[in-house]
């Protein structure tokens, strides 16, 4: 087990890595200065003040110089500080983090909801119209964009029926639970629908597997039910998997609501990311990448250690 | 709304957002808006509605008009409200973008973040109904002989949200802040201001190095002419960003960024309506930043929020036709203004150096088709200059000067460069001429660049190559800071004008762009970054100088018609039409087209969707 984590571990740093010196990589190589995003364009007139903020920043160091300022100083925690707002960036980061995890809890909760009953019907009646039908919408779910899913939600929920709101946060600190969840359940319903429908295909093709195992054919010959076989028997051996891209997505998710969040005007680490890259706002781009890499790959890393633990066979091997 | 309506700006936005994600493009270069607007009337049809706290009758001053109407869909029109005002309830505001920051010294802003600030702070000059500057937190301005000092008396009795008295050693003091912010830098350079001194306790001497008849003007922007409490800001700038201390209507309650900001009524606060009624009437207003076009619209037919902001001509027809076809409770408060869309060609780069190709290729543009394309029609007038035809500056002879669409005319041109054995590019004769049109990745810019690309296509002398970068990098590929504010840039989407004084805008855009231009002209020193086209012209410089040496209205129009004429000739930019902006609001949301000076005199509007928030009320 030891040599597994420390093998984990090496591939987290070497990630990080990558990922730190592409991003800084990235936004060195865009056009343009970003003092001008810092002054705006009428200030830049003054050559003096150009001069101070660019030294300031260090923005006439070499690349390689910069990134490995940089790099120290995220190692110990501090990801700098933001060019526009002044704010720290990791106080931008937990400011924000919990609104995206919310949304991404939110969606991952409201999928499961949806997708193992479905898995479990398409995979008890395979084959047949249950399944033909469930697999179509299931398709469909998965075709399409969640911000299509989310313009059709603002269309309805709040232009039509008045229900719910079109945009922005309400805090639970501030507004209460009630408020919040108004908020919030639009947006985490467009992103729980792609998620419903990974979900759903990835437990009904489980089921069915496991649906052919001899266990199960001996519950049956015990005369036990359909329903306590598919509950008791059957879903929960084909969970393991499940289990594993829950942890991915919910890591993925993380990242991956930067569309949504923009379109409910939700602020959370994607929205803020948003606006850093309009703003030209490097040190926040990069820290927020950081995070999100951090995130994603940690995420997944506990997982396969879970996996380890759960399955004895993946530990041994 | 009704289902096809819902498809159809549906998959408007589908299609905006699958360019947009991630890049969601401002403003600059030309936007999607080229577009005019019909400031609704309907603010004065509630006249029954009881009062709650009653104020006086109803003013009946004619309407005023911001210049001669325009003939269009837009009409920039301020008039009394004639509905009695009353006090109480909140106005929750949709904004297009989070303000970056709320210190006018420090924070470039732009229409969403004027919005917050303006609630916040005054400013010590302000435009009327008419465009000329009136005093606000001034009580008077006026200049020596030769307009390089300006003494100014402020109103006396204004405190400060934390109670500092506002004298003239506070405007002193806010000098050097100003000096040194990231903002106020270059507007003090540009001012050409050298010291602000107290010269009494309510008299303040500005001096400027040259001679500026609109220096009132520079009190107008947020920059200079927005007051803070210069102490506050000195012991804790970035502190200041988030809980900002001004004499403005309205005290910050809370600030959540990116999420909502909060302002309470200012309780002490100095101005009253014409009527001598307190102001302001709302107890309180706030802002929501919620990018998104679409949902920003959403929010106000949903009630989400009562207000919303747009600078983008394809919402104002998305909500024109939520109100007219689908009957939904909002008011468009628009306005058309100054501003306008279009762009530039680097005269200093072959082939844009040679007039024949500019006018070839302007004749080319047929604004009508990229107004269709922006989503405009109805709604955008075609430009031909810096104003609109409801601006005092706007000139005839300008309009009848200016390259209308003329395929055949455009052709003509470029035949005669591309034929010419000297020409400049260094292609052999006969070869096409190479085009780069960048814009930034805005959906309905997309689509404009695509209609000019068509045309220059059509022609089969140009080679047409499209860029598409984010805002930031379009800007930074004009101002070229890396090649002496040359830029790399070729043909460029860009905006013009506002409806500032015009020397705010030609000022900078018409002095030589590089040292060795301005040694040329035996102006060494002159040289302004902000000449994106790299045009200069000694006749136009000379006009900008002589009007800013004179405050006489016919002399200076006489000015600035002779620059425009002269952008007829050489058109070194070329227009796209101008822009319409609007603010919506819930039907019973009142009183943005009737804010008023402290003179009594009305309010310039809502330039650019920025209102003035301090009279604006809740009806029942």
């Amino acid at each position: 087990m030891g040599k597994v984590i420390a093998t984990r571990l090496a591939r987290l740093v070497a990630t990080l890595l990558a990922v730190t010196f592409l991003t800084f990589s990235m936004t060195a190589l865009l056009p343009g200065d970003p003092v001008n995003a810092i002054l705006g364009v009428d200030a830049v007139r003054d050559p003096e003040v150009v001069a101070k903020i660019r030294a300031d920043l260090g923005l006439d160091d070499p690349f390689l110089v910069r990134y490995v300022n940089w790099l120290g100083n995220a190692a110990t925690g501090d990801l700098g500080q933001s060019y526009i707002t002044d704010q720290e960036v990791i106080t931008t980061i937990s400011q924000r983090l919990p609104v995206t995890a919310q949304l991404a809890f939110m969606a991952i909760i409201m999928a499961l909801i949806l997708a193992i009953p479905i898995g479990v019907l398409g995979a008890y009646k395979q084959g047949k119209w249950q399944d033909s039908t469930t697999s179509a919408g299931v398709q469909v779910a998965l075709s399409i964009p969640n911000f299509i899913v989310g313009i059709f939600l603002i269309w309805l929920f709040s232009v039509r029926l008045g229900w719910l709101p079109a945009s922005n946060w309400n805090r639970i600190s501030s507004d209460g639970l009630v408020e919040n969840l108004k908020t919030a359940i639009l947006p985490a319903s467009a992103l729980a629908m792609t998620q419903m429908a990974i979900f759903s295909r990835l437990v009904r093709s489980d089921m069915i597997a496991t649906l052919q195992e001899n266990y199960i054919l001996a519950a049956r010959s015990k005369g036990l039910s359909d329903r306590f076989i598919l509950l008791r028997h059957a879903l929960r051996p084909s969970s393991l998997s499940l289990m594993t891209i829950i942890g991915i997505n919910f890591g993925a998710l993380l990242g991956g609501t930067v569309i949504i969040e923009t379109l409910f005007a939700i602020p959370g680490v994607g929205f803020r990311l948003i606006n850093a890259i309009n703003q030209r706002d490097i040190i926040v781009i990069q820290g927020i990448t950081v995070f999100i890499a951090t995130a994603y790959v940690v995420i997944n890393t506990i997982v396969d250690l879970l996996y380890a633990v759960v399955d004895p066979r993946i530990r041994k091997g | 709304m009704g289902v096809i309506a819902m498809r159809r700006r549906g998959l408007y936005r589908a299609v905006a957002f699958l360019a947009a994600a991630g890049l969601v493009a401002g403003a600059c270069g030309g936007s999607d808006d080229s577009a005019p607007a019909d400031t609704t009337e309907e603010s004065s049809e509630e006249a029954e509605a009881p009062a709650e706290e009653s104020a006086e009758e109803p003013a009946e001053e004619p309407a005023v008009e911001a210049g001669d109407e325009a003939e269009g869909d837009v009409d920039t029109e301020v008039i009394e409200e004639e509905t009695t005002i009353e006090y109480g309830g909140s106005v929750s505001v949709g904004l297009e973008a989070e303000a970056t920051g709320l210190r006018p010294w420090e924070d470039s802003c732009s229409s969403p973040c004027y919005n917050m600030m303006i609630a916040v702070y005054d400013k010590l000059m302000e435009q009327d109904a008419t465009g000329a500057y009136a005093p606000y937190l001034a009580e008077s301005i006026t200049p020596n002989e030769d307009f390089t000092v300006w003494t100014m008396t402020l109103r006396g009795d204004v405190t400060f949200h934390n109670g500092v008295e506002l004298t003239a050693q506070t405007i002193a003091d806010m000098f050097p802040i100003q000096q040194a912010g990231a903002a106020g830098s270059g507007a003090v350079t540009a001012a050409n201001l050298v010291s602000v001194e107290a010269t009494g306790d309510l008299e303040v001497t500005y001096t400027l190095s040259q001679g500026g008849s609109a220096f009132p003007a520079s009190l107008a922007r947020a920059p200079i002419g927005m007051v803070f409490d210069p102490a506050a800001a000195a012991a804790d700038s970035e502190g200041y960003s988030m809980a900002p201390i001004g004499t403005g209507p309205f005290v910050i309650d809370s600030r959540d960024l990116d999420n909502e900001t909060t302002f309470v009524r200012n309780d002490s606060y100095w101005g009253t309506d014409p009527d001598g009624n307190a102001l302001p009437y709302l107890d309180s207003i706030s802002f929501r930043p919620i990018p998104d076009e679409g949902t920003r619209l959403d929010a106000l037919l949903s009630g989400t929020v009562n207000a919303m902001q747009t600078l983008r001509q394809g919402t104002i027809r998305d909500a024109r036709a939520a109100r007219d076809d689908d009957g939904a409770d909002i008011t468009l408060w628009e306005f058309q203004g100054n501003n306008l869309g279009g762009g530039m060609y680097n005269v200093l780069v072959p082939p844009f150096d040679d007039v024949r190709v500019r006018r070839g290729l302007t004749h080319l543009n047929s604004q009508e088709q990229v107004i269709e394309a922006l989503g405009g029609t109805g709604i955008s007038l075609p430009a031909t200059q810096w104003f609109s035809p409801d601006s005092p500056w706007w000139s005839e002879k300008v309009a009848e000067a200016w390259p209308q669409f003329d395929f055949e005319g455009g052709v003509a041109f470029l035949t005669e460069y591309i034929n010419d054995p000297e020409r400049s590019d260094g292609k052999a004769a006969g070869e096409m001429i190479d085009v780069e049109l960048s814009c930034p990745p805005d959906p309905t810019l997309i689509a404009s660049t695509q209609v000019v690309e068509q045309a220059y296509t059509a022609t089969g002398l140009v080679n047409v190559t499209i860029t598409n970068y984010d805002q930031q990098t379009h800007i930074g590929i004009a101002l070229g800071g890396e090649n002496g504010f040359v830029g790399s840039h070729q043909q460029h989407c860009w905006r013009w004008s506002s409806d500032d004084d015009p020397a705010v805008n030609l000022n900078p855009a018409l002095a030589p762009p590089t040292a060795e231009i301005a040694e040329a002209a035996g102006l060494a020193g002159a040289v302004s970054p902000l000449n994106f086209p790299n045009w200069f012209s000694p006749t136009a410089f000379q006009a900008v100088v002589a009007a800013n040496q004179t405050d006489d209205f016919e002399t200076r129009y006489g000015l600035y018609e002779s620059i425009m004429l002269e952008f007829a000739d050489q058109v070194p930019v070329y227009y796209s039409g101008h822009t319409a902006t609007a603010i919506g609001t819930d039907t019973n949301v009142l009183g943005l087209n009737s804010w008023h000076v402290p003179s009594g005199e009305l309010g310039i509007g809502f330039p650019s969707a920025e209102g003035r928030w301090s009279e604006v009320f809740i009806a029942s």
